[in-house]
């Protein structure tokens, strides 16, 4: 007739604690890094020697004297391993089983609660950043090198990737935005008036990244249309250019 | 003002009945001023259904049974006046736990389950002398300590939670709720590394993903987002501080 | 058939049962508790304003002690209780309350320093002790000479439970949810345990327990309008009404509620006049002072009942669609303390009403709300009919309360009686009578007869309509057994609810034999209009007006007379229920029957009174020490288990040093 008590459940350690915090931690560094990213890779619209001058900044130009894409390739693996791990941790938390699936979505449409679907948008941007992340990730990782006014413009278009990259600035901007305001709300949470603010806020955040984004594609794709002509040419800086 | 013809769909299925099916039964009812669904479904059951099962006690949102998905969000039938729904109105049964029929679910027993595993009690030092005065505690604590207190166990909290629909184990803001109630009350013997076993895992503080739907349908407005993000941090910290 | 097998069985999981169940559960015992419910949902859960317990912390509290709260006790029950069991009350309340502090409840604690409260509607700062700071404080309620009101903000009654009802758990007591005891089992003479009813499942089946508590709860709900849950059908009542054996006590002895929100009749604190809120009428003015110029809205219940009817009968009522009612005005308390003290009457008017407590008016109107009466019990919670039958909490007719009942009085009495009856239940199975062996076959009997009922109940004629009966039941009992009474009205209505008897065994029963509310309702019908008939016929016979019986044909309160408990029960196979009185004993009273200082009726005196007074008076002459002279005017701690009769320490009363071994 008594009820027992179960014992206190067999001691979890510290993983799961290490585990929560590591899928949070990689997802601030992604998060954060992809807006940065954007800002690099915007830098095309203040004009051509603009992006060189990013780009080459990053392969150590300006330190060593000469480009070391070495760094990048470095640079780029840490980001996919921390890609890739943090995929990993954040599938522990995907519906697993089609009954899961199942209940998840008939809860949401019956929510109709914006907090539930937007976790659904992560799951659905992150299982397309799954596939669609590592075919540019991998490149600029073989290919450091690659990255530059021409060379990016005429990998965005004669390379046929535009499309690649239009899906992509989607999945990307949407999941680290609102990743990076429920991280906010996980570890520090916001409540009632606070938390109104600061879903404003990320949205604000994600319209822009967005709008920035499109414009610097439209803006490689129009770069890359009259460079095509060209294609596989690098990028000189008007500085470097000898005079015809 | 015109009166309004309400449609009433009602979920009914008796899952001991072998020859009940589930289904949805609608029923007409004339909207009086002040009709709360209480008192709608009181009228159904006196006039239509005289066998439709839901579970109202206090009928005043204080004794926590007559929680149901109210056009499908969880929330207190009691206190929801028919004015602020439109002219169609579906009630179901609160997911997430079992089934008795038609809008009745045991919340009870799903409740005292989660008391027992998570040991949601006051865990004295020593019983008390009957004469002697009572030990002082700061009066802002005291009304801390009553604000968690609040929670009425109605269980929408854990309907309103993606997670514990997809993870049935999952503790729902009801159990973290309790955890930190007892965490803040210095009545209490126990420490963090204590109650580190009991949620520090993934059907515990580290599995909320943060989808905030418990304290956006929380009848009681508790602020159970600040709550589990407190908690979690202090479970991180104690995590790490963990060995394996 | 199952069977199960049990020392304790306790019926109904609110603060009285819940708390007897660790009572002698803590005494060895294996305790089972039934429940309509899961616990936490019991009607306990809704109680408001706090707990009466005479810590004397607060300052306006200070100087409080038993005697005080005892006195006040004695004259809100208008000298009908038990004063040995107030006495036991008085004493009790106070370590109730602290050991729940000890249990987690998060009583609102004393600030040292100033603050300011409303009284008679003024602004007063008051200054608190220093070495109050931290303790439990209180406030105001009806009929207290102190602020003796223990609270968590206005969810007292929730606090408590959780508490009461998390050591339950943490003490593994099982509670079977959703288990209704349809039947009691015994022999004439002793209780066996009950035959119980699967509310999930329909299945029956027997609980032989040695001890059997009954702590169901009232019986508002046979009223239409009441401010009770749902659940407080008083079923627990009836089942010790239908053995025939036990009896029932002062079933007459109803309480109405001054402030029940309209149309809703949910109630809203007591709290609301303590922390100073006022009654106003249609025209605003706030009338209270006129009849009660000492009390004001803090006279005890029945009164201000009585006088808000009055006053809507002499055209003061606020007109509206849902009948005539009066206002309650807290705005004045402001914004801050409603949010703080009185929340739960801020989300009651948010969602029921629409309207914003702290800029509004309240619609209120006396609405059915306590069952001062119940079974009778002795002292010690035990059925002097029935031998291993006991009840507490509001169930029960321990008598605390007498004809009215003390705000705050109750909630007290729910733990004050389960501490004290779950130590008598646990003697009891420790004795003679309660080791003697339970009978299988007379559980077997019971559940067959209760399964025979049920299908006969369902095979029945079913030409009467369940909810017909019910409404009609309701709407007498509220129009000729409400606020006032007379005999012409209590006699139409007796033979009313007899043919409603008769005919509630012949209703339609649709549906299954599980979960089927049409089957709960055809079987509780005929219980709730027993419980019914016997309030009503106890009323009839009363011809005298006590505490919240007011009859208005025999107006005064008739201590020559009537200075004795109605004793009800219910004869097999009788239409009506049979009544005898049992007299209280003035000559033993440490209060003898005098004025109660508000409520202003005549009094017919008994000519032992003053007697009484005399003797009383005499002993208290030279007598400086109280706890020494209480022995000499009434002694009652024999009466208590021996760990409770220690005295309670006060900050202004610290214990005598214990004496050196």
């Amino acid at each position: 007739m008594n009820t027992s008590i179960p014992a206190p459940s067999d001691h979890p350690g510290p993983w799961p604690a290490r585990l929560d915090l590591l899928q949070s931690l990689t997802g601030l560094f992604l998060g954060l890094f992809m807006w940065l990213h954007m800002l690099f890779v915007a830098s095309i619209l203040l004009g051509p020697d603009a992006m060189w001058t990013v780009a080459r900044f990053f392969e150590g130009y300006f330190l060593f004297g000469r480009p070391l894409p070495w760094l990048v390739s470095l640079f780029v693996a840490v980001v996919f391993a921390l890609f890739v791990l943090h995929a990993w941790l954040a599938l522990r938390r995907f519906p697993g089983q089609w009954r899961q699936h199942v209940a998840y979505w008939r809860h949401m449409r019956g929510m109709r609660h914006g907090d539930t679907t937007l976790w659904f948008v992560q799951v659905v941007t992150g299982f397309a950043m799954f596939f669609l992340a590592p075919v540019h990730l991998y490149l600029m990782l073989m290919h450091p090198e690659l990255i530059g006014p021409y060379e990016s413009a005429d990998r965005v278009w004669s390379g046929g990737l535009w499309p690649l990259y239009l899906v992509l600035l989607f999945m990307v901007e949407l999941h680290a935005g609102i990743g990076l305001y429920r991280l906010a709300v996980k570890w520090l949470g916001w409540s009632g008036a606070g938390r109104a603010r600061l879903k404003r806020l990320e949205w604000a955040f994600t319209t822009f990244f967005l709008i920035l984004g499109l414009v610097t594609l439209a803006a490689y794709v129009k770069l890359g249309i009259e460079h095509a002509p060209h294609a596989g040419e690098p990028y000189t800086p008007t500085w470097q250019r000898s005079a015809p | 003002m015109t009166v309004r013809q309400l449609a009433i769909q009602v979920f009914r299925h008796d899952p001991r009945d072998p020859g009940s099916r589930p289904r949805v039964v609608t029923h007409g009812l004339e909207e009086t001023p002040g009709m709360t669904l209480f008192i709608a479904l009181t009228r159904i059951r006196e006039e239509q259904a005289p066998d439709l099962n839901f579970d109202f006690v206090c009928r005043a949102g204080v004794c926590g049974s007559c929680a149901m998905l109210i056009n499908g969000r969880p929330g207190l039938a009691c206190r929801t006046l028919t004015a602020n729904l439109p002219a169609t109105i579906t009630l179901f049964p609160l997911p997430g736990f079992e089934l008795i029929a038609d809008l009745s679910v045991n919340t009870g027993k799903w409740m005292r389950g989660m008391t027992e595993r998570l040991q949601a009690w006051l865990h004295l030092d020593a019983e008390p002398d009957p004469d002697a005065i009572e030990a002082a505690m700061d009066p802002d604590l005291a009304e801390s300590i009553y604000e968690l207190d609040r929670c009425i166990e109605c269980g929408c909290c854990v309907a309103a939670c993606g997670t514990a629909r997809m993870r049935p184990d999952f503790v729902g803001a009801v159990g973290f709720n309790k955890i930190a109630r007892f965490r803040l009350d210095p009545r209490d013997h126990r420490d963090d590394a204590d109650f580190y076993q009991l949620i520090g895992d993934d059907t515990g503080i580290f599995g909320c993903m943060s989808l905030l739907g418990c304290e956006d349908v929380c009848p009681k407005s508790l602020s159970l987002q600040t709550q589990l993000a407190h908690l979690r941090r202090v479970m991180a910290r104690r995590g790490l501080a963990t060995g394996d | 058939m199952k069977l199960l097998h049990t020392d304790v069985l306790v019926i109904g999981a609110g603060l009285a049962g819940q708390r007897a169940a660790i009572a002698s559960r803590r005494r060895g015992l294996e305790t089972l508790v039934l429940s309509l419910v899961p616990a936490r949902r019991s009607h306990s859960v809704a109680a408001q304003g706090g707990m009466q317990a005479s810590l004397g912390n607060c300052v306006k509290g200070a100087g409080d002690n038993e005697d005080i709260h005892f006195e006040d006790t004695v004259r809100g029950s208008d000298w009908g209780c038990d004063q040995i069991v107030a006495r036991m009350f008085a004493h009790m309340a106070p370590k109730a309350a602290r050991e729940l502090a000890a249990w987690g409840v998060a009583w609102n604690r004393v600030r040292r320093g100033d603050h300011e409260v409303v009284i008679n509607g003024e602004r007063v700062t008051l200054t608190e002790r220093d070495a109050a700071h931290g303790l439990i404080t209180a406030r105001d309620f009806g009929g207290t000479r102190k602020w003796r009101t223990c609270h968590t903000s206005d969810g007292t009654g929730h606090a408590m439970l959780y508490a009461l009802s998390d050591r339950v758990v943490a003490e593994a007591i099982p509670v079977l949810e959703r288990q209704e005891a349809l039947a009691l089992i015994h022999d004439g003479s002793r209780c066996h345990g009950v035959v119980a009813r699967d509310l999930i499942t329909g299945e029956l089946h027997a609980c032989l327990a040695r001890a059997t508590v009954i702590a169901t709860g009232g019986h508002g709900r046979v009223y239409g309008i009441s401010t009770n849950a749902l659940i407080n059908e008083g079923i627990g009542t009836a089942l010790a009404l239908e053995t025939g054996v036990a009896r029932l006590g002062n079933m007459e002895a109803v309480q109405f509620h001054p402030t029940a929100i309209v149309p809703a009749g949910i109630l809203v604190t007591e709290g609301c006049r303590g922390d100073g809120g006022v009654l106003r009428d249609r025209h605003g003015h706030r009338f209270m002072p006129d009849y009660e110029p000492e009390k004001k809205e803090l006279a005890s219940r029945d009164v201000v009942s009585r006088r808000m009817a009055e006053h809507m009968r002499a055209g003061g009522g606020v007109v509206s669609a849902y009948g005539e009612h009066l206002w309650l005005d807290i705005t004045n308390l402001g914004a801050d303390h409603i949010e703080r003290n009185l929340r739960e009457v801020k989300d009651i008017c948010r969602y029921f009403l629409g309207i914003d407590p702290a800029r509004d008016w309240i619609p209120v109107r006396p609405t059915q709300h306590y069952s001062m009466g119940g079974v009778r019990t002795d002292p010690r919670g035990q059925s002097p009919w029935l031998s291993g039958l006991f009840s507490c909490g509001e169930a029960a007719c321990w008598d605390l309360h007498g004809f009215n009942r003390l705000g705050g009085n109750s909630v007290a009495e729910t733990v004050v009686a389960g501490m004290l009856v779950g130590e008598y239940v646990a003697d009891y199975c420790a004795s003679e009578e309660g080791g003697q062996t339970l009978s299988t076959a007379l559980a077997r009997e019971f559940v067959e007869r209760e399964r025979a009922a049920l299908e006969a109940l369902r095979a029945g004629p079913g030409d009467e309509d369940a909810v017909a009966i019910r409404r009609r039941m309701e709407a007498v009992m509220t129009g000729k057994v409400g606020l006032f009474r007379d005999g012409e009205g209590l006699r139409v209505a007796v033979d009313e609810l007899a043919d409603l008897l008769q005919r509630s065994r012949r209703v339609a029963v649709p549906g299954g034999t599980g979960a089927n509310p049409a089957l709960v309702l055809g079987y509780r019908l005929p219980r709730m209009l027993k419980v019914a008939l016997t309030i009503t016929l106890g009323a009839l016979a009363r011809t005298e007006s006590r505490g919240a019986h007011f009859r208005e044909d025999f107006p005064a309160r008739d201590d020559r007379h009537w200075l004795k408990r109605t004793l009800a029960w219910w004869p097999d196979g009788a239409d009506l229920p049979a009544l005898d009185y049992e007299a209280l004993d003035i000559p033993r009273m440490e209060l003898p029957p005098g004025s109660r200082g508000y409520g202003g009726a005549e009094i017919i005196a008994h000519p032992d009174s003053a007697r009484r007074q005399a003797e009383v008076d005499e002993l208290r002459v030279g007598h400086l020490d109280r706890h020494k002279l209480q022995p000499a005017l009434m002694a009652f701690k024999q009466w208590l288990p021996a760990r409770y009769r220690g005295r309670n320490a006060r900050l202004d009363e610290p214990l005598p040093p214990a004496p050196s071994p």
